[in-house]
């Protein structure tokens, strides 16, 4: 009996099982906050969690979705160690250097990738995210199947990186691997962010007043 | 002796300030001392004109502290046609002793060998060591050890085998020598002679201004050189290797897939070879050879210097997935760029380390992303202290990939602190507006590069399209002149 006992603790210990009722819980893993308290709040952990899959479906560029995940690279560039790179690939317009400098990004440590087609972008981003050298990975996509999102996922747990793919809303009833995915829209002042998935946590649309 | 010529500075610098406006006095020779008991041979900083000052005491006493010189001289070589090659060969012999080699031409090396004495030492043995090199090789030399290169030089040429390691012994043992050994040119050498100076004692008795006169600035200088008061760096030989070698298959190759284990055996040598001489590459390539037509050349380069296998073999594997054969392979041929010295900081030496939990290095990743996407596609960016908006950033190709750039430390060149946010996406080139704004920041008056003919007078601000369509936050600004108003960039 007690040998069962243990196995089930050694299972529970486990990073890739995560426990539905205990989400409040702090992770195993660390996370980098969003910046918003409101949207931390919303989110297992308190923050945007490393070692996963964030999908952000949005119609629109500049309607803020970059901010959300600004003050979380950061962060994570703020490690003890080797300052780690972020990789943006296949951004709609050319990052601008001054801002991101203006926001703390290390800029040395950035690098941006134009593949040519999706498929080279999602193997860059597979390459980036399982490198063990990047902390978060950033792509742009118009589309994808869920085969190549499942590798990302994959690469990104192995890697420790944080993945973040941007892609139309359209793709908002297809199934996603992703640990995290929301929905970003135009609101009347500030953008809507609504929760679609959240592993560990309770969808639904996220009040983003306040700071 | 210090006394005195300290002295004589002060002497100098007063008469220099009295009469500022007046052009330096040309130094009377020093009469020669009429008792030549005295040495009167000293560097006397101003005394010589056009000779060149001679370094101060404290930093020649640092560069010569350090330093043991041998030098061999090779009688032989001095009529053989290939005395240079010869040299180089004999260079590699020596390499066994020391890592700073140089050659004198036509027929001596040099060695510096204190670095040496802690492994190989003591000086006797040592010294005995690599004079039996060269007996191993049958080969006449001579050989001697001083504390400066052209000492030592001057001893072996003289065939003299001392072993100097005290420089205050050097310039009485260099009394003795003749004045040939210097191997300066027959007119100086018989100049030397008319005076009655045949030996190097005599001629360091010699006052150093007329000297100078006589001889010429060089000969004072080489003087400076053997005594160890003025340091003399010479130039490392460097053996000059590529990894080079070729294979051929019993059967021909007609798919990619099969020459990625072909090539594997040919990067494991090229790796070794690396290794054995601490060295790396940058550049690599791999030429396939066919029965008819030209071979197919592939060049690889490297993010950074390696020597890395897996590295390597990284890189050649994404460029032979992409490569279309035109036709079957029947050998293939690797050849190394030229090898560059691994530098500690390049961390390569623990590259191999952490490649082997499967972890990349940020080389590795960006050499496979530009491996397979192309040059182009990867990139970084800086920010640039510079008004203009577009001009405030580049892209940069060359990565600071190999330092390690602890959390804290900024690198970066950070603009202007803008009272006004910038926005994450700056568009290519400003887009003419014609729809309403809400302007909701600003403005922020930009006004510059009037002297290189691309000059601005923009006024920006944060606005939001009132239309429906686009709820976005945007970077405008007006043209001061036009009063046109274009978007340049948005607030992601």
């Amino acid at each position: 009996m007690p040998r069962d006992v243990s196995s089930l603790a050694n299972i529970l210990a486990d990073a890739r099982v995560w426990k539905l009722k205990d989400a409040s819980a702090a992770p195993t893993r660390p996370v980098w906050s969003t910046g918003k308290s409101s949207l931390d709040a919303r989110l297992p952990g308190g923050g945007w969690p490393t070692a996963s899959l964030i999908e952000v479906l949005l119609d629109d560029t500049g309607l803020g979705e970059v901010q959300l995940f600004l003050p979380a690279l950061v962060e994570s560039q703020r490690r003890i160690g080797d300052v780690p790179w972020l990789v943006w690939i296949a951004p709609p317009h050319e990052p601008y250097a001054p801002a991101l400098a203006q926001q703390g990004i290390e800029l040395t440590r950035l690098l941006v990738v134009r593949p040519t087609t999706a498929n080279e972008a999602l193997w860059a981003a597979e390459q980036a995210l399982g490198s063990g050298v990047c902390a978060a990975v950033l792509l742009w996509l118009k589309g994808t199947d869920d085969r190549w999102l499942r590798r990302l996922k994959l690469a990104a747990e192995a890697g420790g990186a944080l993945g973040v793919l941007f892609r139309p809303e359209r793709h908002r009833f297809e199934s996603s691997p992703a640990s995290l995915r929301l929905v970003v829209s135009r609101g009347e002042h500030e953008m809507q962010l609504d929760l679609l998935k959240v592993q560990g946590g309770r969808p639904g649309p996220v009040d983003l007043g306040g700071p | 002796m210090a006394r005195h010529a300290k002295s004589r500075t002060a002497d100098l610098f007063a008469a220099g300030n009295t009469s500022p406006a007046l052009p330096a006095p040309a130094p009377a020779p020093v009469p020669a001392p009429a008792s030549a008991s005295k040495p009167a041979y000293r560097p006397r900083p101003s005394e010589a004109p056009g000779g060149g000052v001679p370094p101060t005491p404290q930093t020649a006493a640092r560069a010569r502290s350090r330093q043991l010189w041998y030098a061999v001289v090779f009688p032989e070589l001095i009529e053989a046609d290939a005395s240079a090659a010869k040299l180089q060969k004999l260079c590699m012999h020596a390499h066994a002793f020391t890592s700073l080699v140089s050659i004198e031409p036509p027929n001596a090396l040099l060695l510096e060998i204190k670095g040496s004495l802690k492994l190989l030492g003591p000086l006797e043995t040592l010294h005995a060591n690599i004079d039996a090199c060269w007996r191993q090789l049958a080969l006449e030399a001579s050989s001697a050890t001083a504390p400066s290169t052209l000492a030592a030089l001057w001893f072996a040429r003289a065939g003299q085998p001392v072993r100097i390691e005290d420089l205050g012994m050097l310039a009485g043992r260099m009394a003795k020598l003749p004045i040939a050994c210097t191997a300066w040119d027959a007119d100086r050498l018989q100049t030397l002679r008319a005076l009655g100076v045949t030996r190097m004692g005599d001629l360091l008795r010699l006052p150093r201004a007329g000297l100078t006169r006589r001889l010429g600035v060089g000969a004072v200088k080489d003087l400076d050189i053997a005594l160890a008061r003025q340091a003399a760096p010479r130039r490392a030989f460097v053996p000059r290797e590529r990894f080079r070698e070729r294979c051929d298959f019993e059967s021909e190759i007609e798919t990619t897939a099969y020459l990625e284990k072909a090539v594997e055996p040919l990067v494991e040598r090229c790796a070794r070879f690396l290794r054995e001489r601490q060295a790396g590459v940058q550049t690599l390539r791999l030429k396939l050879r066919h029965r008819a037509g030209p071979a197919t050349c592939v060049r690889l380069g490297l993010a950074s210097i390696t020597s890395e296998r897996r590295r390597l073999m990284d890189v050649l594997i994404q460029k032979l997935e992409r490569l279309e054969l035109s036709a079957p392979v029947r050998g293939m041929e690797l050849a190394s760029g030229a090898l560059q010295p691994l530098s500690a900081a390049s961390l390569d030496a623990f590259a191999g380390l952490a490649g082997a939990g499967g972890r990349d290095t940020a080389p590795q990743l960006v050499e496979r992303l530009r491996a397979r996407l192309g040059e182009e596609a990867v990139y970084g960016v800086v920010s640039i202290p510079e008004h203009r908006p577009e001009a405030a950033w580049q892209r940069v190709r060359e990565l600071r990939l190999a330092s390690v750039l602890r959390a804290g430390e900024k690198t970066a060149v950070r603009g202007a602190d803008h009272a006004m946010p910038r926005p994450v996406w700056l568009l290519d080139a400003p887009v003419p507006l014609d729809s309403e704004l809400i302007l909701e920041q600003g403005p922020e008056r930009i006004e510059s590069g009037w002297w290189d003919g691309r000059g601005v007078a923009r006024d920006y601000y944060v606005a939001r399209q009132i239309r429906a369509a686009h709820g976005a936050k945007l970077w405008v600004f007006q043209e001061r002149r036009s009063k046109l108003w274009y978007l340049h960039g948005m607030f992601a």
